[in-house]
């Protein structure tokens, strides 16, 4: 996938500031997630595997959310920005995450304890929800980020110079 | 955005494929096989112990919620990736699900349904608690989702040629109009891609400017154009949408974006004729459309009276070429007389519309755009020197009916044995409008090896712009622009713009009057990589900016080139414009 993504030119550029845009909307999209979890008393569960106060596990939680949430924007690249799509390439990057994380990292880090019965399924729905909700997000916390086209234009990179192949400008030095 | 997908589609698709999953192996679990049952699983997480009228609607509901999932994602990642039969691209990806369900949801599935709220893991646990049957019903049922995922969802993009899509463009918001700039001045243009030809025998039409949803951003799409200093714009308006019938005409899907056009620029450069002809007029053998073309520019240019520039016909080679000598779009022809009625009826419909066009508007300049073709025979064999001699005559035909210029000998030849000659005769004994400008397009693959077997290939920039461009004007003497280029490839597209922009500068130094540069187009074009015989909805990353509209670095670096040049005295007066305007 992360191939295909490339050849379609998915880099995003210098006017974008993908890093940024993901860290504020994994954080928004935790608000949700955060919710849920309470909602099918995973947070608590998650605490007790951990043996740290519920306070520090959301405030953990939110940390790392953030971070994946950049993550995701800058792996995605240009396709995170797409209002259509968003919902499911942050869904599924919210499944990979479960998988990832709560599946496979929780147990290891917590000697083998995992979630079962109704927390388990709050932490499977509450990742799913973070993922749509941030793929869905992002697209519109982005755009008012981008750095001005008549400011990025002025760059010497963007320039004549700028887009020669490195080995030539080596060659000019 | 990396493709263009058909989310309704996709959707349905999904929905309808979990629905014939779910029919099948209930009737299997009904008949008493006890077989993996995906609707029960996931409905008893919510009621238990519940019935199955409380069960089955929640099961079945997620059950397709997660199909619509699985088809989108299909649609994104995988669709048209091989070019399989389309149920069999779907059983190939139905493998991506059935893996996960099989080594993680099942596994996690079990441990939800546990009564205790933590558990110690075990490796039993990881593994799922299924039975051979159970498996080979999971397997089933991912394999026939596959089956009718891929069956349902092809063609994303277009629409069958009887069944128009309805478009209400956005009003637009009015503001007090600008004054009219740029008058003289070297022309920096980019164009709305907006190619319409017919694929599949006719029956599929393919829109540009609704598959890169153009319909629906046009407002935005002139703002962002305008951001990045850009003075015109290759505007083609849908013909084949406008144009429905002898007569007529609908305005209202033009009339918004020509005010804008109007009121704040860039200024348009209109395109009547790109690649394809509404459907009512069949394709290029018809000999009827220079005079239906020439109706309709005529109401044109009365309903637009303040357009100065037009391109009557886009690239009249590569359409007569790609319709009816390469069978790739509209009549999809094979053979040389074919090739040479749809040039000489394209040639014919350029003649005419621009006679119709300065018979409202006697000034008006017309940008006649055709792409820059050259064949390099790969070896002194005399049939391939021959074979690339001929191409290398052929690419002038359309323009030399245009520019009363006379054909080659051997062309001559070719068009005696085909019954063209006093047709040709006529063409020559036109009188060539003072203000025509040939327009050259030039893109990587413009420059062709014809190899041994006698097969045209794309050589890559082996001379370039400035060469190829060159060889037109020493034809035909009259002033040019550079009316077309991109880089299919978006990491080299900021290089590209560079050399192109260099060729420019060189052949205007050469002394050749030479009004205007263009980066084709604004956005992201889709399936040019298959030249859209292929209905896959791939973006090409060649615009200024792609289908979200965020800037690509190329559309930075063209703003930097407008910047450095447009206030220079060369560029700011552009003689060879303004005798034209004069």
């Amino acid at each position: 996938m992360a191939g295909f993504l490339s050849a379609h030119g998915y880099d995003p550029g210098p006017s974008q500031r993908p890093l940024f845009a993901g860290l504020i909307t994994g954080f928004l999209a935790t608000l949700p997630a955060t919710m849920l979890l309470h909602v099918f008393g995973s947070l608590e569960v998650e605490a007790r595997i951990l043996d740290i106060s519920v306070a520090s596990t959301i405030v953990a939680g939110w940390v790392i959310m953030a971070i994946a949430g950049a993550v995701y924007a800058r792996l995605f690249g240009r396709a995170a920005n797409d209002p259509r799509g968003g919902w499911l390439f942050g869904m599924a990057f919210g499944f990979v995450v479960w998988a990832a994380g709560a599946v496979l990292v929780l147990p290891l880090v917590s000697g083998g304890k995992a979630p079962a019965g109704e927390p388990a399924l709050g932490v499977l729905l509450s990742l799913v929800l973070w993922g749509a909700t941030l793929g869905a997000l992002l697209p519109f916390v982005h755009r008012p980020l981008h750095k001005s086209i008549e400011s990025e234009s002025r760059r010497v990179s963007i320039g004549p110079t700028g887009s020669l192949p490195a080995s030539t400008a080596k060659r000019r030095g | 955005m990396i493709r263009v997908v058909a989310l309704r589609k996709a959707a349905f698709a999904g929905a309808l494929a979990a629905l014939v999953w779910e029919v099948t192996l209930r009737s299997a679990i009904l008949m008493g096989v006890p077989t993996f049952d995906i609707v029960h699983g996931l409905g008893t997480l919510a009621f238990p112990q519940g019935p199955a009228t409380a069960w089955w609607p929640i099961g079945m509901t997620a059950h397709a919620l997660v199909g619509i999932c699985w088809a989108v994602f299909y649609a994104y990642f995988f669709w048209a990736r091989v070019h399989w039969r389309p149920p069999l691209q779907g059983l190939a990806f139905s493998a991506v699900p059935a893996t996960l369900a099989l080594l993680i949801v099942a596994p996690q599935l079990d441990l939800i349904r546990l009564q205790s709220d933590v558990v110690h893991l075990t490796p039993e646990m990881l593994v799922p608690d299924l039975t051979m049957l159970q498996v080979g019903g999971l397997l089933a049922g991912h394999a026939i989702f596959g089956l009718v995922v891929g069956a349902v969802y092809t063609r994303p993009v277009g629409y069958r040629l009887d069944r128009p899509p309805r478009i209400h463009l956005a009003r637009r918001r009015e503001r007090p109009a600008d004054e009219r700039r740029h008058d003289g001045g070297f022309i920096f243009a980019t164009g709305i891609e907006c190619s319409y030809p017919t694929v599949e025998r006719g029956s599929w039409r393919r829109d540009e400017m609704l598959e890169t949803r153009h319909y629906r951003f046009w407002q935005r799409d002139f703002e962002l154009a305008r951001e990045i200093g850009i003075t015109h714009l290759r505007y083609g308006p849908p013909t084949h949408l406008v144009f429905t019938a002898p007569g007529v005409y609908r305005w209202d899907l033009m009339d918004e974006p020509m005010a804008e056009l109007e009121a704040h620029g860039p200024e348009p450069i209109v395109d009547l004729c790109h690649f394809g002809l509404p459907s009512w007029l069949g394709d290029f053998q018809n000999p009827d459309i220079a005079k239906a073309l020439a109706e309709y520019a005529g109401a044109l240019v009365k309903r637009y009276p303040w357009v100065r520039f037009y391109t009557p016909v886009n690239e009249m080679y590569v359409c007569a070429r790609m319709s009816a000598l390469d069978g790739v779009w509209n009549e999809q022809r094979s053979d040389e007389a074919s090739f040479l009625s749809a040039a000489f009826h394209l040639a014919g419909a350029s003649t005419a519309m621009t006679d119709a066009i300065l018979k409202e508007r006697a000034d008006a300049i017309f940008i006649n755009s055709e792409s820059s073709e050259f064949y390099q025979p790969c070896c002194p064999d005399e049939e391939i020197v021959q074979r690339a001699a001929l191409e290398n005559e052929r690419r002038f035909l359309p323009l030399d009916l245009l520019y009363a210029h006379e054909v080659s000998a051997c062309m001559l030849d070719i068009l005696r044995e085909h019954g063209r000659e006093d047709e040709y005769r006529r063409f020559l004994a036109r009188q060539v409008p003072r203000r025509s400008v040939l327009g050259v397009d030039y893109y990587e693959w413009n420059e062709k090896l014809i190899d041994r077997d006698g097969t045209p290939r794309a050589l890559g920039e082996l001379f370039g712009w400035y060469v190829i461009a060159n060889q037109y004007w020493e034809r035909y003497r009259k002033t040019m622009m550079h009316t077309e280029t991109n880089r299919i490839d978006a990491s080299d597209a900021q290089r590209w713009l560079w050399r192109q922009w260099h060729n420019v500068q060189l052949l205007r130094d050469a002394g050749v009057p030479l009004i205007g540069f263009t980066w084709y187009s604004l956005t992201d074009q889709l399936d040019w990589g298959s030249a859209l015989r292929r209905v896959d909805g791939r973006v090409d990353p060649v615009g200024l900016f792609d289908l979200n509209r965020d800037p690509r670095p190329v559309g930075l670096s063209y703003r930097h080139l407008i910047d450095q040049h447009r206030g220079q005295p060369e560029f700011r007066d552009c003689a060879a414009l303004k005798e034209l305007l004069d």
